[in-house]
C-alpha cells in the first residue's frame, strides 16, 4: 500500500478473481453503472480532449443495497476548481433531482492530462460533499490512457469512501451491463454524429436555450439500447 | 462547397483562432490534395494551419506531408522548425522536440514560439509547478504577452493559487479593461478565495462584467450568489445588508426573465425554467 499526498490509498497487490473474499457486506457494495451514464461520460470527456471535465453521477433507484448509477450529469469544462459555478450546479442539479425523483450518488471527472488520473484535490472536495448526502457514493475517475478505439477495458477507476478516505474499489464489484453492447452505442454515437448533441453546465451557460439535462441525447441513447434489457 | 468558400473558412478560423481541428483537417486536405495550384502563395500558410490541425487529429500523414513541403520550401525557418517540434510533440516525443526548440534559441534568443513551447511541454508533462516558474521568467522579459499571462492565470487557478491568479487577472483587465471575461473570471476568483472583503471585490467584479455585456449568465449568476452572501453576513452594516438584499434582488429577476425568454416554445426548456426558479428560491432560504 502507498499513499499519495491526496489522501487516497492505493492497493498494489495482484487480485484473483475468484479470491477476494469481503469482509462485511459493505466491502460488497456494488456500484452498477448504466450504458445512458457512461456513454455520456464518455461523450463528454471527448468533446473536449484537452480540458479536465467533471460531472455527477445520478441514480433514479431507491437509496440501500447496491449503487445503481441510472444517469449523468456532466458539468464543467472549465475552472473545475473556482466555487461560483460548481456551487450552482450543484444547486439546480439538487433542485432538478427532487423533482425528478434522482439521488446524487456520486460523481466523475477526466483529467486534461491523460496519463494521470488520479482524483484532484477538487475532486476529493466535491465528493466529500456529496458523501455528506449520500453515505454510499462514489468517486469515478475517467482514465483518459484507456480511451481508445478497441480497448477491451472500461476506462474508469472508482473509488469509494473507506475509513475516513477514499480508496480504490474493487475492480469485480463494479457492474457494467453488457459492456460489448455499450461499447457499440458509444461507436454508433459518434458514427451518426449524434456525439455532438452533448450538453454540459459550462455549454448552457453559454446559451442557455441549450438543454444540460440532455434529454435529446437520452432518447437517442436509450433508442440504441437493446429494448430486451430495459435495465441497462 | 467551391474553392472560394474554402479558403475564406480557413482563413477566417485562422483569424478568429479557433481550434475546430477537424473541420479545418477536411477543408484542409481537400483543398490542398485537389486545388493545391490556384492557392497561390496562400498554400503555405495553409499547409501551416491544416498541419497543426492534423497533428490534433492524430493525423501524422497528413501532418508529415505538410511539414515536408514546408520544409522544401523554406528549409532554414526557424518557424517550420517550430512546426517539426509541434509533431515530435504530438508524437510525446518531448526530448527531442526540446532539443530542437533549444536550438532554434540557440540561433535566437528571443524566438517567443519556442519559449512558449517548451512550457507547453512541462504542462503536458504535468509539471505545472516548473511550468509556473518558466512562465513567469518569460513574462519578465515579455510582459505586454496578454496569451502568456491568461495561460499563466490558468496555471494558476489549477494549482488553487487564487491570489497569484487574480494578479494575472489584474494584469489583464489593466490591459483590456472592455473585455467582460476577464472581470467576470476576476469576479470568480474571488468569490472562490471568499471572506467578506472579497464577495463585495466578486459582486462588483461580476456588476462591471455586466455592464460590459449585460448577457454574460455567469457574471449574472456570480452578481446573485455574492450579493445574497454579503447581505447575509452578520457582519455587515444595514445599509450594505439592504443594498445587497436589492442587487441581488435585481440578478433574480434578470436570471427569471432570461430562463423565460430562453424557454420560450421549447419542452425540454420547461425543465431548466422551473430549476432555475426553484434554485433562486431555495438560495434565498439559505440566505436568511
Amino acid at each position: 500500500m502507498h499513499e499519495d499526498d491526496s489522501g487516497v490509498t492505493k492497493k498494489r497487490t495482484l487480485q484473483l478473481p475468484s479470491m477476494s473474499v469481503p469482509l462485511s457486506s459493505h466491502e460488497m457494495g456494488e456500484v452498477e453503472l448504466s450504458c445512458l451514464a457512461y456513454a455520456k461520460m464518455y461523450l463528454h470527456a471527448s468533446q473536449f480532449p484537452r480540458c479536465s471535465v467533471n460531472g455527477l453521477l445520478l441514480s433514479s433507484s431507491a437509496a440501500g443495497g447496491a449503487v445503481c448509477i441510472t444517469d449523468c450529469v456532466p458539468l464543467l469544462h472549465t475552472h473545475l476548481s473556482l466555487a461560483p459555478i460548481t456551487q450552482l450546479a450543484l444547486t439546480q442539479v439538487d433542485v432538478w433531482c427532487s423533482q425528478t425523483q434522482q439521488r446524487i450518488v456520486g460523481y466523475y471527472q477526466a483529467n486534461a492530462c491523460a496519463s494521470d488520473s488520479s482524483p484532484t484535490p477538487c475532486a476529493l472536495k466535491i465528493a466529500e460533499k456529496i458523501f455528506e448526502q449520500c453515505n454510499n457514493a462514489v468517486l469515478l475517475m475517467i482514465d483518459g490512457e484507456k480511451m481508445f478505439p478497441g480497448c477491451r477495458v472500461p476506462p474508469i477507476v472508482m473509488y469509494e469512501r473507506k475509513d475516513a478516505r477514499w480508496a480504490l474499489k474493487d475492480k469485480h464489484t463494479i457492474m457494467l451491463r453488457q459492456w460489448e453492447e455499450t461499447c457499440s452505442i458509444v461507436n454508433q454515437l459518434f458514427s451518426s454524429g449524434d456525439q455532438a448533441l452533448l450538453v454540459d453546465f459550462d455549454s448552457h451557460l453559454d446559451d442557455i436555450t441549450k438543454d444540460w439535462t440532455n434529454q435529446k441525447l437520452n432518447a437517442k441513447i436509450m433508442e440504441l439500447v437493446s429494448p430486451a434489457n430495459g435495465n441497462v | 462547397m467551391n474553392i472560394e468558400k474554402m479558403r475564406d473558412k480557413l482563413r477566417k478560423w485562422r483569424e478568429e483562432n479557433f481550434r475546430n481541428s477537424e473541420q479545418i483537417v477536411d477543408v484542409g486536405e481537400e483543398l490542398i490534395n485537389e486545388h493545391a495550384s490556384k492557392l497561390g502563395d496562400d498554400i503555405w500558410i495553409i499547409y501551416e494551419q491544416v498541419m497543426i490541425a492534423a497533428l490534433d487529429c492524430s493525423r501524422d500523414d497528413l501532418a508529415w506531408s505538410c511539414l515536408q513541403e514546408l520544409k522544401r520550401q523554406f528549409p532554414d525557418s526557424h518557424r517550420v522548425k517550430r512546426l517539426a517540434g509541434m509533431r515530435l510533440e504530438a508524437l510525446e516525443r518531448y526530448e527531442d522536440a526540446n532539443k530542437l526548440y533549444d536550438s532554434i534559441l540557440q540561433d535566437d534568443p528571443t524566438n517567443t514560439a519556442a519559449r512558449k513551447r517548451k512550457i507547453s511541454i512541462l504542462r503536458a508533462q504535468g509539471k505545472s509547478s516548473e511550468a509556473i516558474r518558466e512562465l513567469n521568467e518569460y513574462l519578465e522579459q515579455f510582459v505586454g504577452d496578454q496569451e502568456a499571462w491568461h495561460e499563466l492565470s490558468e496555471l494558476y487557478i489549477n494549482e488553487h493559487d487564487y491570489a497569484k491568479a487574480a494578479f494575472c487577472l489584474e494584469e489583464l483587465m489593466m490591459t483590456n479593461p472592455h473585455n467582460h471575461l476577464y472581470c467576470e473570471q476576476y469576479g470568480e476568483v474571488k468569490y472562490t478565495q471568499g471572506g467578506l472583503e472579497n464577495l463585495e471585490l466578486a459582486r462588483k467584479y461580476f456588476a462591471q462584467a455586466l455592464k460590459l455585456n449585460n448577457r454574460n449568465m455567469r457574471a449574472l449568476f456570480g452578481l446573485y450568489m455574492s450579493a445574497s452572501h454579503v447581505a447575509a453576513s452578520p457582519k455587515v452594516s444595514a445599509k450594505v445588508k439592504k443594498d445587497n438584499v436589492k442587487y441581488a434582488a435585481w440578478a433574480a429577476s434578470q436570471i427569471s426573465r432570461a430562463y423565460q425568454m430562453a424557454g420560450r416554445g421549447k419542452k425540454e426548456n420547461k425543465c431548466s425554467v422551473k430549476a432555475v426558479e426553484e434554485m433562486l428560491e431555495s438560495m434565498q432560504i439559505t440566505m436568511s
